[in-house]
């Protein structure tokens, strides 16, 4: 599904230049649930915003279903981005103002899906992730579990391939972070690719493969040997 | 302590540049308008509070009600009332004093100079207890022709201003030239006075003959009549005693009782004829409400104008403050943690809020050091936009700095209360916990209703001006009914018995084309009333009835001159050898012509103008006269068309001609002035010439009005850009606010321009709610202020000007917010996701 060769990312400020990822190579298949581990500014993050089309890489080529998407103009990249991309973030970035419903909706408006449609996937997600008997409620108004629920909802009302999950479960306590967990396992299971980084090596199980990442280099990758072999 | 508030304040100012620049200048421009009409207010509301006991001292007014005839207000009164009516009100009256105005010529060698003489009773000055320099007030005027005048002109004629003793002659006072002995020197007078006499002579009765009807008489109104109160008593105990007398005891009963008829029938004098009296603080601003337009000693002010203004200045600083409210409680979550440690540290709320509060009365007083030097910038252009001479000398008048200081510490309080009552109302422990926004709902909330008020006010602003400019340019140029290019007014008064051979030799320049004689040209704006009554019954007229009409004096050709096409009838033609007014004797009646306009043709109910020629119109002009309608013209405007047209009729009495109506065609008009002025000398030597071009003299007219619309204009920009700054800086704010928002929502795949869009319509619901508020008010006002111009732009012409601005208001926000909302659009969403 996606191909990052030779991929690096430097940040420059205006007397020192830190480079995030250094000559990355990872290739990511589709159906595939990668986690990606590694000490604080090792360059996790970084590595999920290109992959995610938030960043472009310095250098390196980022290919995506085919296309070398590395060079894409900003427009480019946020008509790919829609139709493919999730994204759950720790902090949840629900926006305060709107409600459950209207955050979830708010994926399909840029998608220029027509409005009673897009009644019926939000109704459907809602149910899916267990959030329905909260769609008028606002953000503020629900536990940080319920909020990243809502959160999970949104990255995948679209029908996105792929969720880029960055430390999912960062801000919940284990229940609630087992709870997201089994969703995205779930999510995973019906073929939605899946990329997350995180800090628990419990929740890092979930996947089938582990990318370590230090001072921007894959210094290790591993992969459940059971499942590998079977 | 406090030097730890200034560290706080300055490096805040330094911080939020932009805010700290919108809210400064904003603050600085809004102050700026604000002083600049508060100089002009101070200065036209205290006019002759100077004078001493000027409680005490008042001018009457009269005002003559006829049935059936135009009310007529005048500021001037009857030569007689002043003698009469201080002997029957002992009680209430001190001294009288009447003026009378003259325009005479002052001869010194070889030159000659125009000057306004004041002629008063030998009480003048102990009502009006002007300064001397040399001589003094009792001293001064020992016998009639005794003259005094001021320092400047005793410079101007002497070059000293020890005078006394010196003679000015003058021509002419009588018949001939006369020679004054300066008696007293007086300090020039300040501005602010309606009362404006250089040279004041104590008036001689004697060169009054009785039927010059100046001073001998009832009711024709000649004289400026003032008293003074005797101490304890006020305004209305006078006007009551007047009104008493007039009613019971007065020579008027007698005069009108025709009109009054018997004792029963319960009319009264003053039904008629009545006279009121106003304090002379009063007279600048007010006289216009009391006794019309015209005639007053110096033009007049306007309460009105004045009124508004004050409003339009409070309006723009009150802009100017909700800027700054909104910026800080905008601006509040950023300083939230400062708050809170202050508190944790152990401040109190009050020591937060006086703070704060501090913050906000330092920064207005440094917008006001900016404000004072824009005002001392703008003054220059101010005065001759106003044609005014207001300075502003703060160390010379520590009250008016004091007052600047006040109203800038006023205004910080009224900016600075809310946002420091609202700031210092954080709780540490919340603010300190959470990373959320500590911004509350209502205070958004509040926010949005501040910016439509800022909106609503400034388009209703723009709205009246382009209205007030609208209805100017419409009188402007509206068909005054003559041809008024290519034409000089001579004033010949003074050209005594040369005009014969002043006319014939200014015809003989190439480029004169006519030279035509009349009372007034149009723009000069004298009323004549006199009696015209029509003795011919007809439908809808009656015969004989007393008819007071204005009315001109055009000498042959006048018409044609300006253009003036009859609807009936023929104009004044020479041929005819009957249209020039003679004088008759007692027992005989005259024969002559007279044109009538077409408010005249209505008033005396004819309903068609051919219906009207060959009837008669009997007056009292030189003998009595039997005028014979010869025709009928439009309606020409020779007053402001503010005024609308006078019924008028045009005879032909050469006596009266005033001013000579030249037609030119040239190219070099220098050169026709200069010709003009020799032919001028060479006819009336030792008389200064007064030649103006006629357009000049009609635009005067509209002067001020054109003034008032400039102004306006001035400050509604002024308003709108203040209240555009503050959308500025609070779209910054918002787009800095909803950074991370706009993050999600470019995450989840929002392009620019859905973004740009979004954070535009945030701001066109203000902007369009403003317009929706503000239309209606707006068009109230100005149909209000319509009302006033008989003639007047269509109110179907408010439909486009509100669109027209309303577009406009959306257009200029949206240039405000969209370069903001543009920069937030295109940064990467990644920033405000991750580090809040």
């Amino acid at each position: 599904m996606l191909k990052l060769h030779n991929l690096t990312r430097v940040y420059q400020t205006e007397d020192v230049e830190t480079s995030a990822l250094n000559n990355v190579n990872i290739e990511i298949a589709q159906g595939e649930f990668v986690a990606i581990m590694g000490p604080s500014g090792c360059g996790k993050s970084t590595l999920l915003n290109t992959i995610g089309m938030l960043d472009s890489p310095t250098s390196g080529d980022y290919i995506f279903n085919g296309e070398n998407v590395a060079g894409y103009p900003e427009k480019q990249l946020s008509v790919i981005r829609k139709h493919n991309i999730g994204f759950i973030f720790q902090n949840f970035n629900l926006i305060d103002e709107l409600t459950v419903a209207e955050n979830i909706e708010m994926a399909l408006i840029y998608h220029k899906i027509p409005a009673a449609e897009r009644k019926a996937k939000v109704e459907k997600v809602m149910d899916k992730v267990g959030i329905a008997h909260r769609a008028k409620h606002l953000p503020s108004q629900l536990s940080g579990g319920q909020q990243q629920r809502v959160a999970v909802a949104r990255a995948v009302v679209g029908d996105q391939k792929m969720i880029l999950a960055d430390e999912p479960t960062g801000n919940l306590d284990s229940a609630h972070g087992q709870e997201v967990m089994e969703m995205l396992q779930a999510l995973n299971d019906e073929g939605t690719t899946i990329i997350m980084v995180t800090h628990s090596p419990a929740h890092a199980d979930y996947a089938r493969r582990t990318i370590n990442l230090f001072d921007g280099h894959v210094v290790a990758e591993s992969v459940r040997v059971a499942e590998q072999t079977a | 302590m406090f030097r730890n508030y200034l560290i706080t304040f300055w490096r805040n100012i330094i911080k939020n540049g932009v805010f700290s620049v919108i809210n400064i200048f904003g603050l600085a421009i809004g102050l700026m308008s604000c002083i600049l009409i508060m100089l002009f207010v101070r200065q036209e509301s205290g006019f002759d509070t100077w004078l001493k006991d000027h409680t005490q001292l008042v001018r009457m007014h009269t005002a003559y009600t006829m049935p059936n005839q135009e009310p007529f207000e005048t500021v001037r009164s009857a030569g007689s009332m002043m003698e009469a009516i201080r002997d029957y009100a002992k009680n209430e009256i001190e001294t009288g004093v009447r003026l009378i105005r003259f325009g005479m010529t002052v001869r010194q060698n070889e030159n000659v100079f125009p000057e306004e003489f004041t002629m008063v009773d030998g009480s003048f000055f102990k009502l009006f207890d002007l300064p001397f320099i040399h001589g003094s007030k009792e001293s001064s005027f020992n016998k009639p022709m005794d003259l005094v005048i001021t320092e400047e002109l005793a410079y101007k004629y002497f070059g000293k201003s020890d005078v006394i003793g010196e003679t000015l002659t003058v021509c002419c006072v009588t018949e001939n030239t006369t020679a004054l002995t300066i008696t007293g020197v007086m300090k020039d007078l300040p501005d602010a006075t309606h009362l404006n006499t250089d040279m004041v002579i104590y008036l001689q009765p004697a060169l009054f003959s009785d039927n010059d009807g100046m001073l001998n008489t009832w009711t024709s109104l000649n004289t400026y009549t003032y008293f003074k109160l005797n101490p304890g008593i006020v305004p209305q105990q006078l006007q009551d005693r007047i009104t008493f007398w007039m009613n019971n005891e007065s020579p008027l009963i007698e005069i009108f009782s025709h009109l009054l008829g018997d004792k029963d029938t319960g009319k009264k004098v003053t039904d008629l004829f009545s006279l009121h009296i106003m304090p002379v603080a009063d007279l600048h601003l007010n006289a216009k409400s009391q006794a019309g337009n015209m005639g007053d000693l110096t033009p007049m002010g306007d309460s009105k104008m004045i009124t508004t203004f004050i409003i339009v200045a409070g309006l723009v600083l009150l802009i100017a403050c909700i800027n700054f409210m909104n910026l800080s409680t905008a601006k509040a979550s950023k300083r939230a943690r400062e708050v809170a440690m202050r508190k944790v540290l152990g401040a109190s709320r009050a020591q937060v809020a006086i703070q704060f509060l501090g913050e906000a009365i330092a920064l207005v007083l440094l917008s006001l050091l900016f404000a004072l030097v824009a005002v001392e910038l703008a003054l220059p252009l101010y005065n001759e936009v106003l044609g005014k001479e207001l300075s502003l000398h703060l160390f010379d008048e520590p009250s008016l700095l004091f007052t600047l200081i006040g109203l800038a510490i006023c205004v910080g309080i009224g900016a600075g209360i809310y946002p420091a009552l609202y700031l210092s109302r954080f709780l540490p422990g919340k603010i300190l916990k959470s990373s959320k926004s500590v911004e509350s709902k209502s205070s958004t909330k509040f926010r949005s209703v501040l910016v439509v008020f800022q909106f609503a006010t400034s388009i209703i602003l723009v709205i009246s001006t382009l209205v007030v400019y609208g209805q100017t340019i419409f009188s402007n140029n509206m068909a005054v009914g003559y041809e008024s290019d290519n034409k000089l007014v001579l004033n010949i008064q003074s050209a005594g018995d040369n005009l014969a051979s002043l006319k014939q030799e200014l015809l003989n320049l190439p480029e004169v084309n006519s030279v035509v004689f009349s009372s007034e040209a149009p723009s000069q704006d004298n009323e004549n009333n006199n009696y015209f009554n029509l003795l011919e019954p007809h439908a809808n007229g009656y015969a004989n009835e007393n008819t007071l009409v204005n009315y001109h004096n055009m000498g042959y050709g006048f018409f044609e001159a300006y253009q003036v096409k009859p609807l009936a009838g023929r104009l004044f033609n020479e041929d005819f050898g009957l249209d020039t007014i003679k004088q008759v004797a007692e027992n005989e009646i005259g024969q002559s012509s007279v044109v009538l306009n077409h408010s005249a043709l209505k008033k005396y109910g004819f309903s068609s103008a051919q219906e009207a020629i060959g009837k008669t119109l009997a007056s009292d002009i030189r003998g009595k006269q039997h005028l014979t309608i010869i025709g009928v013209i439009p309606d020409i405007y020779f007053r402001s068309i503010k005024f609308g047209v006078r019924a008028s009729v045009y005879t032909l009495n050469p006596e009266r001609f005033r001013v000579a109506n030249i037609s030119f065609s040239t190219d070099n008009m220098p050169n026709l002035i200069t010709n003009i002025e020799s032919v001028w000398n060479n006819n009336v030597p030792m008389q200064p010439i007064n030649l103006q071009f006629l357009s000049e003299m009609m635009s005067a007219q509209y002067q001020d009005e054109l003034t008032t619309a400039q102004l306006f204009l001035v400050f509604s920009l002024i308003a709108i850009v203040i209240a555009c700054l503050g959308l500025y800086g609070l779209s910054a704010f918002t787009v800095e606010r909803r950074t991370k928002e706009i993050g999600i929502r470019k995450v989840m795949g929002a392009s620019i321009k859905d973004i740009v869009t979004l954070l535009i319509w945030q701001f066109s619901k203000p902007v369009v709610l403003a317009n929706l508020i503000a239309w209606p008010i707006a068009a109230y006002l100005m149909l209000t202020w319509l009302e006033e111009f008989p003639y007047r732009i269509g109110a179907i012409w408010l439909v486009p000007i509100c669109l027209g601005v309303g577009l406009l208001s959306l257009i200029i926000a949206w240039i405000t917010v969209g370069s903001n909302a543009a920069k937030v659009a295109r940064q990467n969403p990644i920033k405000a996701l991750r580090y809040e």
